[in-house]
């Protein structure tokens, strides 16, 4: 099984910062692409997208903070391009983690589904016992 | 319907129309007015997901008009969201009523000058905007509700003050 490559499209310096994060826990990380749509318009940001996903003959993750949100959609614009890029909103720290644990055992669908999963099944309520 | 805000926006239905302006306004309704989008089933359907809990309708500009005085007539809130000024004359020149566009995103492309970090306009958007001013139409730049509006002309010296 050949590594799924992944780009992570968020808002502001969002995705720079889950990447700094994922580095601190799992170590050095590559393959791993970041994009803020910053100054970007829907265009510009399908664009860019676009000719990232471009580069990855095998498939890939485009990784997007949340749904509704311009790099969400422009990440499933330019997706339709390229059959085996799949797109993953509400991307998080726990997903990002099982994501580089994982790249190398599975396929980009399934590999869509184990992250959406964890990163789900990672937010929780949880009230502590009085001391 | 009483047609609280209408938008100028490069992206569309995003983070800020749907989260900021849909909550400040209690918006239970969006209407895109664009000829690309309203050509692809796939980029309506697209947008009418972007937005849970809002009724999405997407047409083209020739319909334009006519889905703007029907949303008059419909109850609840709602806001029109166009790509460019470009769009945003040829409706008014159809026909549609727009008393005020607010600018909220038109973001850097070569040719294109800086008026502030999200809105950059060329020679053509200034002709356009012109255009709307003589018809009689405000023109705005806000990008979200807590941000604090100011005339386009106030930003842009090139514009008739």
């Amino acid at each position: 099984m050949s590594r799924i490559p992944a780009l992570l499209v968020t808002h502001a310096d969002l995705g720079a910062a889950l990447l700094r994060a994922a580095e601190q826990i799992y170590g050095p990380v590559s393959d791993v692409e970041v994009l803020s749509n910053l100054d970007l318009s829907r265009a510009d940001l399908e664009r860019a997208i676009d000719e990232r996903v471009a580069r990855w003959p095998g498939g890939g993750l485009v990784l997007t903070d949340f749904p509704g949100g311009s790099c969400q959609q422009c990440g499933l614009l330019a997706a339709r391009a390229h059959a085996a890029v799949v797109v993953v909103t509400g991307i998080n720290l726990p997903g990002l983690l099982d994501y580089l644990h994982n790249r190398d055992q599975y396929g980009a669908e399934e590999l869509a589904e184990r992250l959406r999963r964890k990163a789900q099944d990672s937010v929780r309520v949880q009230r502590s016992q009085p001391a | 319907m009483t047609w609280r805000n209408q938008r100028i926006d490069d992206r569309l239905i995003h983070g800020q129309v749907v989260v900021a302006w849909g909550a400040a306004l209690r918006l239970n309704r969006l209407l895109v007015v664009d000829d690309a989008a309203a050509a692809s089933a796939w980029e309506r359907d697209l947008l009418v997901s972007s937005a849970p809990g809002i009724a999405v309708s997407v047409v083209p500009v020739g319909e334009g008009p006519a889905a703007w005085e029907a949303g008059r007539a419909a109850a609840g809130c709602g806001m029109l969201v166009v790509r460019d000024l470009r769009t945003a004359r040829r409706l008014v020149e159809a026909g549609a009523q727009v008393p005020a566009f607010t600018v909220g995103g038109l973001h850097y492309a070569p040719g294109k000058t800086k008026l502030n970090d999200y809105v950059y306009l060329d020679d053509a958007d200034r002709e356009d905007a012109r255009a709307l001013l003589r018809l009689g139409v405000a023109l705005e730049v806000q990008d979200v509700p807590a941000s604090r509006a100011l005339p386009l002309v106030q930003l842009d010296p090139a514009l008739p003050s």
